[in-house]
């Protein structure tokens, strides 16, 4: 048989979010329209129901999340999408996740704010709210895809880390990620492990043969799942509570479990460090960017190396945790950062200062409309 | 249950002390509950309770081996919906979950109620309503009744009080009762609820003793008198039998074939069977009225590009209202990555109606074209202070107005030349089948036209 050399089909990255989502075992899916996301919610109605899978429509964001939220607890992998005005609606039942230990994946197509903003018009204005959306910070790890392919490869390593750490994880693409068409080769999407959930085995604490539904030896460590309905007990809770889901106030083993939230975030951090990059040797000038402007960024860069310029491209996959040591691993030399964002006033930026200790930081912010390759080089020196 | 078995006497934990104030309903709740489980004597893993906020959130911590889980406000309906989704159509299971809130539960998390039972998805909502919010220092909720005094009504409710169970029933929930936290078939018909197959719920009328009747002055006989004032009828209110539980709907209404077919359609491959010889990135616009298939017509155009081995990106535009107004389509054609997804520069725009010159006047993309330009613009338009090559053409009087774009996306390739006719061609009999000879036979002849007058 003739070997297949390319497989072109024409995706949006809300299209292949789906896709990467039904390959990473999602069976639940729970969604609310909304411009941009809406195609991401209409793909798994009609796909995920022939799969063996459950799709269905929810009747306001603060529902659709629940009940992916409730899919999990009993088993499942859940996702749902939706944009900024949803996402402030979803904000409750993400804390709950997290507090909860229950993995879900949120994709989250950024559309034009505040409030409503513009349903049509794009940005990456959702860059904090979407991260700092705990009482109590809890890191939410949060990636971000620039292309179709990086949309399916990206939902994919976010079930799989949902479910490796028990926690909400966020799939952040922005109106240009998410809706625009091209053509992809499927021949060149790398093929990823899918990961079921573990699941516990009875294991006698001592109390009777009973299962501390959220039971962990070190604070880094993960509980193995419990899912409500098994054999074993569960008790879940989103309040303050001990190893057993016990609602407890300031007990020593109710604040190790709080501290333990973040501590299996951060033991992992290293491993979810996830970047792109196109250093040139010589280059001084590093441009950091992350969804739509990495492909903005990308073309700056080209434009400017065909002029005989020197330049490096550093594009941020996983933005939460930030991938610090992967960043820091690329500033040789470097001594002016560019970092593009369609956002007023430049919020990852802002995140990364603490990243760099030398190099001058400029930021290209627009709000409205694309920022453009030329409005990029214009920063380079 | 086999006569093996030990019968199971209670659910709550061995020497359960209740946490709720002296004489409050919610003591006698969830004994009643108890109760009604040790009737049903189900496997203590096929239940699950889901609580809410509120004094009454406390009891999950009372039962002993069920599976509990503790919510956010008013959101316990939402889990527990997906949870039973989730047990009776993925894993076939008959767990039983039951909701417990409170009356302000009920009112937060109302659309969670009501969407549950329209699905008449099987899970049992007990409402332990108590008129107040007793927790938080009893503040009025929206089911206190009128003239009632709580701590944020000092001179009586004003409000006429929610009718949660006429709400639940306007909304086809199948099993619907109202009982006073007294009653002593409370447990019966707890039982009763919760096997119902579908959404069942329960209103349980309690009184708060801490401010329903120290600073409302509700005592038993009180509630009496104000369930009587508003004709609430107590007892099993709805029964019915005329309505499938959603999980077993929902199951026969997956068609696999029609599934099949969705995926067949998507799993298409664009073969690469042409060759362009086009050595730079083009942007081109093409702008209409929604639903004059501008966008599908743009689409056309990415496939026969992507058709002659060029990459291609298509993004899309319209007002919010979808089928009216303008109908805007960007496409860059590239034999190299294409990277930048907006257009700068246009090469090409197809302007096919007057909405859609307003939208690209509005936008800036025909103030953004240059003297190398190309614009193909149908007859009727008039442009003004437009930099390029302005070609008005009949699209909409040759073609109708639903094949404007795509007749002006024939012309601009054959005019061009930077896709092979036959791509184009390949695309529109797939897409038009019945039409496509008559669109390229009008897109040839135009085109000449267009070639002609420009060497005359």
């Amino acid at each position: 048989m003739e070997a297949v050399q390319s497989m072109v089909r024409i995706r949006s990255g809300n299209q292949m979010v789906a896709e990467g989502a039904l390959r990473a075992g999602c069976k639940f899916f729970a969604g609310y329209p909304i411009t941009p996301a809406s195609g991401i919610y209409k793909l798994m109605i009609d796909m995920l129901p022939g799969r063996g899978g459950v799709a269905l429509s929810a009747p306001d964001e603060i529902s659709a999340l629940a009940y992916c939220v409730g899919a999990s607890l009993r088993g499942q992998k859940a996702m749902t999408a939706t944009s900024g005005p949803g996402w402030a609606l979803m904000i409750e039942t993400v804390q709950y996740a997290l507090m909860t230990e229950t993995p879900v994946v949120i994709a989250m197509v950024q559309r034009l704010g505040p409030s409503t903003g513009g349903a049509t018009q794009n940005a990456q204005g959702d860059v904090l709210l979407v991260e700092h959306c705990t009482s109590g910070g809890y890191t939410i790890p949060v990636f971000t895809p620039s292309t179709p392919i990086e949309c399916y490869e990206l939902t994919h390593i976010a079930f799989t880390w949902s479910e490796l750490l028990r926690t909400p994880v966020v799939v952040m693409l922005d109106k240009e990620v998410g809706m625009t068409s091209e053509d992809i080769d499927y021949m060149t999407i790398h093929d990823l492990t899918t990961l079921s959930r573990q699941r516990s085995i009875q294991r006698d604490n001592g109390k009777n043969g009973a299962m501390d539904t959220y039971y962990f030896e070190n604070p880094e460590d993960v509980p193995s799942f419990v899912p409500v309905g098994g054999q074993i007990k569960a008790t879940v809770t989103g309040s303050a509570h001990n190893k057993a889901g016990k609602l407890q106030k300031n007990s020593p083993e109710t604040l190790e479990v709080l501290y333990h939230l973040q501590k299996k975030i951060d033991a992992h951090a290293n491993q979810m460090e996830l970047v792109k990059r196109d250093l040139q040797d010589g280059a001084r000038t590093l441009i950091l960017s992350y969804g739509i402007t990495a492909r903005t960024a990308r073309e700056a860069v080209r434009r400017i190396r065909n002029n005989n310029g020197k330049v490096s491209w550093l594009n941020v996959l996983s933005l939460f945790p930030v991938p610090a040591n992967k960043i820091r691993a690329s500033l040789h030399n470097i001594e002016r950062i560019i970092i593009p964002e369609e956002n007023f006033g430049g919020q990852y930026r802002s995140v990364l200062c603490n990243v760099f200790d030398k190099q001058e930081i400029v930021g290209v912010n627009k709000l409205g409309a694309m920022i453009t390759p030329d409005e990029i080089i214009a920063k380079v020196v | 249950m086999s006569m093996q078995e030990k019968l199971i006497e209670t659910y709550l934990i061995d020497g359960v002390k209740f946490p709720f104030c002296k004489g409050c309903g919610h003591t006698h709740s969830v004994r009643y509950l108890d109760k009604a489980l040790t009737l049903l004597q189900r496997h203590p893993s096929k239940v699950n309770l889901v609580s809410d906020i509120g004094c009454i959130g406390l009891v999950d911590a009372l039962f002993s081996d069920i599976h509990t889980v503790h919510t956010t406000h008013g959101r316990s309906t939402a889990f527990a919906t997906g949870i039973e989704l989730a047990d009776s159509i993925l894993y076939d299971s008959d767990l039983k979950t039951i909701v417990i809130l409170g009356d302000g539960g009920a009112t937060i998390g109302l659309l969670h109620i009501v969407q549950a039972a329209l699905l008449n998805v099987d899970i049992t909502v007990i409402v332990c309503n108590n008129y107040l919010y007793g927790m938080t220092g009893g503040q009025h909720s929206s089911f206190t009744p009128f003239e009632m005094v709580t701590t944020t009504t000092p001179s009586g409710s004003i409000v006429p009080p929610m009718d949660v169970c006429k709400v639940a029933e306007s909304c086809e929930g199948g099993f619907i009762a109202r009982v006073l936290a007294t009653d002593k078939n409370l447990h019966e018909i707890l039982a009763q609820a919760i096997e119902y197959p579908g959404f069942a719920m329960v209103e349980i009328l309690e009184m708060c003793p801490e401010y329903g009747l120290k600073y409302g002055g509700v005592d038993g006989k009180k509630l009496k008198e104000i369930v009587d004032r508003e004709n609430k009828e107590l007892g099993v209110l709805v029964h019915r039998k005329d309505r499938e539980e959603f999980s077993s709907l929902y199951k026969k209404s997956i068609d696999k074939n029609s599934f099949d077919a969705i995926l067949k359609k998507s799993d298409k491959t664009i073969q690469q069977e042409f060759t362009s010889s086009l050595e730079k990135e083009i942007g081109v616009v093409i702008a209409g009225t929604a639903g004059e298939r501008v966008q599908l017509s743009s689409y056309i155009l990415l496939q026969a590009a992507i058709g002659s081995g060029l990459h291609a990106t298509q993004k899309n535009d319209n007002p919010v209202t979808q089928g009216s107004g303008f109908s805007l389509s960007e496409v860059i054609i590239s034999p190299r990555d294409i990277y930048y997804t907006g257009i700068e520069i246009p090469q090409y725009v197809v302007i096919t109606s007057a909405d859609g010159l307003r939208e690209i006047t509005a936008n800036g993309l025909l103030s953004g074209c240059s003297d190398e330009t190309f614009l193909l613009v149908d007859s009727s338009l008039h442009l003004e202070n437009v930099k390029g090559k302005i070609v008005h053409v009949p699209l909409r009087q040759t073609f109708g107005p639903d094949r404007a774009a795509v007749g002006g996306i024939g012309i601009f390739i054959w005019a061009s030349g930077i896709i092979p006719r036959e791509s184009f061609e390949r695309e529109i009999k797939i897409k038009f089948p019945k039409e496509a000879e008559k669109i390229i036979g009008s897109v040839y002849q135009l085109t000449n036209q267009i070639i002609f007058s420009e060497n005359a």
